[in-house]
C-alpha cells in the first residue's frame, strides 16, 4: 500500500517536473520569438524563393557558358521547379505578409520567372538571356521583400 | 608491410567515408547564407567525431563486444530500447535523405528527374548490402568518396577569399530574425558529424575484421589522421560556397545548386566531380546507416548477425534490413526534397545525442570492458560538453524552425 502511494507521488512529482519544463519551453519559444531571433513566414518564404530564382539564373549562365552539362542542369531544374511549386498560391495568406499592392508586384515578376523555370531554355538557338534577366530581376525583388 | 597497409587503408577509407547527404547539405547551406560563420561547428564536430570513433574502436578492440552488446549487458533489454528507438527514428529519416542524395547524384548525371531514380537508389542499395562482403562495402564507396578531396583543389584554384568574407570567421552575418536558422545549421552540423550510426558500424566493422588489443595504434591513427582529414571535404566545400554561392544570393537550397560551386573553379569537370562525389559519399553512407541499424537491432534482440555470414543463417537480420530500407523509401516518396530532409535528420540527429551516447560514456569508464583502458578526464568532459551543445542548439531551434515554416 506504502509502495503504491510512494509510486502515486514520484508520478505526481514526475507529470509537475514534466509540467514545468514544458511551460519553461514554450516561454523560451515565445521570448526567442520576440526577440526576432526568427523571420516572419512571409519573409521566409519569399528570401528561399529570391535564393532559388538566384540558382536558377546561375544554372542557366552556367550551362550556356559550358560550366556544366545539359544533364546537370536538367536535373537542376527539376529541384527548383519542386522548391516553387504553389508558391504563388501560398503567398498572399503568408503570416507577414505586405499590402497587396506589393504582393501582386511580386506575383508578376514569379510568373515570368517560373515559366523559365518550368521551361528553361538549354539550347543555345533560344533566347536564354532574356531568361536569365527574368530570373535575375524576380530574384532582387523577391530577396529585397525578405529583407536580404 | 601488412599493418602499414592496414593504417593506410583506414586513413584512406576515413578520408573518402566522411561526407554523406547531411554533411554536404550543411556545409553547402552554411557558406551560402553564413560566410565562414560556422566554420566553429564543423572543427568543433570534427574534435567530437575524433573522440567518439577512437573511444568506440578501443572498446571493441579491448572488450570483444560491440556497442549494442554493452548497453545491453549493463543497462537491460529494456534501456536498451530507448537508445534503439531514437536510432530508429533519426536513422530512418537519414537514409531516406541519402537514398535521395543518390537519386540526385544520378540525375544530375543523366538529367532524369531524381523521383524517378529514387527507386533505383533503394534497390541499388539492397543488392549490395544482400550480396557484398564487409569490405567491399567499407571501402569501396569509401574509395570512389576520395573524389571530395576536388573540393580542396577548388578552393585553391578561387585564391584567397575577399577580407570582407575573412571577417565572416569571427563575426556571422547574421541577420536580425536569422539567429534561429543560424542555430538549426549549428545542430544539424553537429548531428550529420557526430552520427551515432557510425558508433554502431565501426564497433561491428571491428569484430567482423577481428580486431584485438594489438589494433589500437591502427583504430587510434584512423580515428585521429583519417576522421581529421575527412573533415577538409566538409571545410573546403563550406568555404566553396561562401567564396561562389553567396556573392550570387544563392542559398544552396538544393544539392544540386551546392556542385555549382565546384564549376567555377573547374568547369564541366567539376560539376561531374561533384556528381560523383555526391554518388559516393551518399551511397556509401546508405550502406552505412542500414547494417549498423541491422547490427544494432540483430545485436540488442541477441539474432545471429554479420555481413559475412550467410543470408539463410542470418535471416532475421536479413530480413530487418529489408524493412528498415522500405521505411525509409516510404519516406522518400512522399517527395520531401533530399537536401531538407538530410537537414532535418541531422537536427534530429542532434536532438538525440544524449539518449544515443550518453551509456557509452558510461561504459567507457568501466574497467571490467576495458581493464586499464578507461578513458580520461578530458575524453569525458569533452564528450560531455560537445554533446549539450549538441541538445541545446537542437532543443532551441527544432520548434522555432516548424513553428516559422523554416529549415
Amino acid at each position: 500500500m506504502q509502495s503504491i502511494r510512494k509510486r502515486q507521488v514520484h508520478g505526481l512529482q514526475m507529470n509537475k517536473t514534466g509540467f514545468s519544463l514544458a511551460i519553461l519551453l514554450a516561454l523560451l519559444m515565445w521570448t526567442l520569438a520576440g526577440c526576432q531571433f526568427t523571420q516572419s513566414p512571409f519573409a521566409l518564404a519569399v528570401s528561399s524563393a529570391g535564393a532559388e530564382f538566384a540558382a536558377a539564373a546561375t544554372t542557366l549562365s552556367y550551362v550556356h557558358s559550358g560550366k556544366i552539362s545539359t544533364q546537370y542542369a536538367q536535373g537542376s531544374f527539376v529541384n527548383y521547379r519542386s522548391q516553387l511549386d504553389g508558391f504563388d498560391r501560398q503567398l498572399p495568406s503568408q503570416q507577414g505578409a505586405p499590402g497587396r499592392a506589393s504582393i501582386e508586384q511580386l506575383l508578376a515578376l514569379y510568373k515570368v520567372a517560373i515559366r523559365a523555370v518550368d521551361d528553361p531554355c538549354l539550347e543555345a538557338s533560344c533566347n536564354w538571356q532574356a531568361q536569365v534577366a527574368a530570373l535575375n530581376r524576380a530574384s532582387q525583388a523577391f530577396l529585397k521583400a525578405g529583407g536580404s | 608491410m601488412k599493418k602499414v597497409f592496414a593504417i593506410a587503408l583506414g586513413i584512406v577509407t576515413a578520408i573518402g567515408g566522411f561526407l554523406d547527404a547531411g554533411t554536404v547539405a550543411t556545409s553547402g547551406e552554411a557558406g551560402a547564407k553564413y560566410g565562414f560563420g560556422l566554420i566553429w561547428a564543423v572543427i568543433l564536430a570534427t574534435i567530437e567525431i575524433i573522440l567518439l570513433v577512437e573511444m568506440v574502436g578501443r572498446f571493441t578492440a579491448v572488450s570483444q563486444k560491440t556497442y549494442a552488446d554493452a548497453i545491453r549487458e549493463k543497462f537491460g533489454f529494456k534501456f536498451y530500447l530507448f537508445p534503439l528507438a531514437s536510432e530508429l527514428i533519426a536513422e530512418s529519416l537519414l537514409l531516406a535523405a541519402e537514398l535521395g542524395g543518390v537519386a540526385i547524384a544520378l540525375s544530375l548525371l543523366t538529367g532524369i528527374s531524381w523521383h524517378y531514380l529514387f527507386p533505383v537508389a533503394a534497390l541499388l542499395v539492397l543488392v549490395l548490402v544482400w550480396s557484398a562482403s564487409f569490405d567491399i562495402i567499407e571501402n569501396g564507396p569509401a574509395l570512389l568518396g576520395l573524389v571530395t578531396l576536388s573540393f580542396l583543389v577548388g578552393v585553391i584554384l578561387l585564391g584567397p577569399p575577399k577580407l570582407t568574407l575573412l571577417q565572416t570567421l569571427w563575426k556571422p552575418p547574421v541577420q536580425q530574425g536569422q539567429f534561429a536558422d543560424y542555430l538549426y545549421l549549428v545542430a544539424a552540423i553537429l548531428g550529420s558529424t557526430i552520427s551515432p550510426y557510425l558508433l554502431y558500424f565501426y564497433s561491428s566493422g571491428a569484430i567482423e575484421e577481428h580486431w584485438s588489443g594489438k589494433s589500437l595504434l591502427l583504430n587510434r591513427v584512423t580515428a585521429i589522421v583519417g576522421m581529421g582529414f575527412g573533415s577538409i571535404g566538409s571545410l573546403a566545400l563550406l568555404i566553396l560556397s561562401a567564396i561562389v554561392l553567396r556573392p550570387l544570393n544563392m542559398q544552396a537550397g538544393t544539392l544540386g545548386e551546392i556542385g555549382l560551386a565546384l564549376a567555377k573553379p573547374l568547369g564541366i569537370v567539376g560539376s561531374y566531380l561533384f556528381a560523383v562525389a555526391l554518388f559516393a559519399t551518399c551511397l556509401g553512407a546508405a550502406l552505412e546507416v542500414t547494417l549498423a541499424v541491422s547490427y544494432n537491432v540483430a545485436q540488442g534482440f541477441g539474432w545471429e548477425w554479420g555481413q559475412n555470414q550467410n543470408p539463410v543463417q542470418t535471416a532475421r537480420y536479413y530480413t530487418f534490413m529489408i524493412v528498415f530500407l522500405l521505411i525509409a523509401v516510404i519516406i522518400g516518396l512522399t517527395g520531401t526534397d533530399p537536401l531538407q530532409l538530410a537537414l532535418f535528420a541531422s537536427t534530429v540527429i542532434a536532438l538525440f545525442l544524449p539518449i544515443s551516447l550518453s551509456p557509452f560514456l558510461f561504459i567507457m569508464n568501466d574497467p571490467a570492458y576495458l581493464k586499464d583502458k578507461t578513458n580520461g578526464w578530458f575524453d569525458n568532459t569533452a564528450i560531455i560538453l560537445i554533446l549539450l551543445i549538441a541538445f541545446a542548439v537542437a532543443i532551441v531551434s527544432i520548434p522555432l524552425e516548424i513553428i516559422t515554416g523554416g529549415g
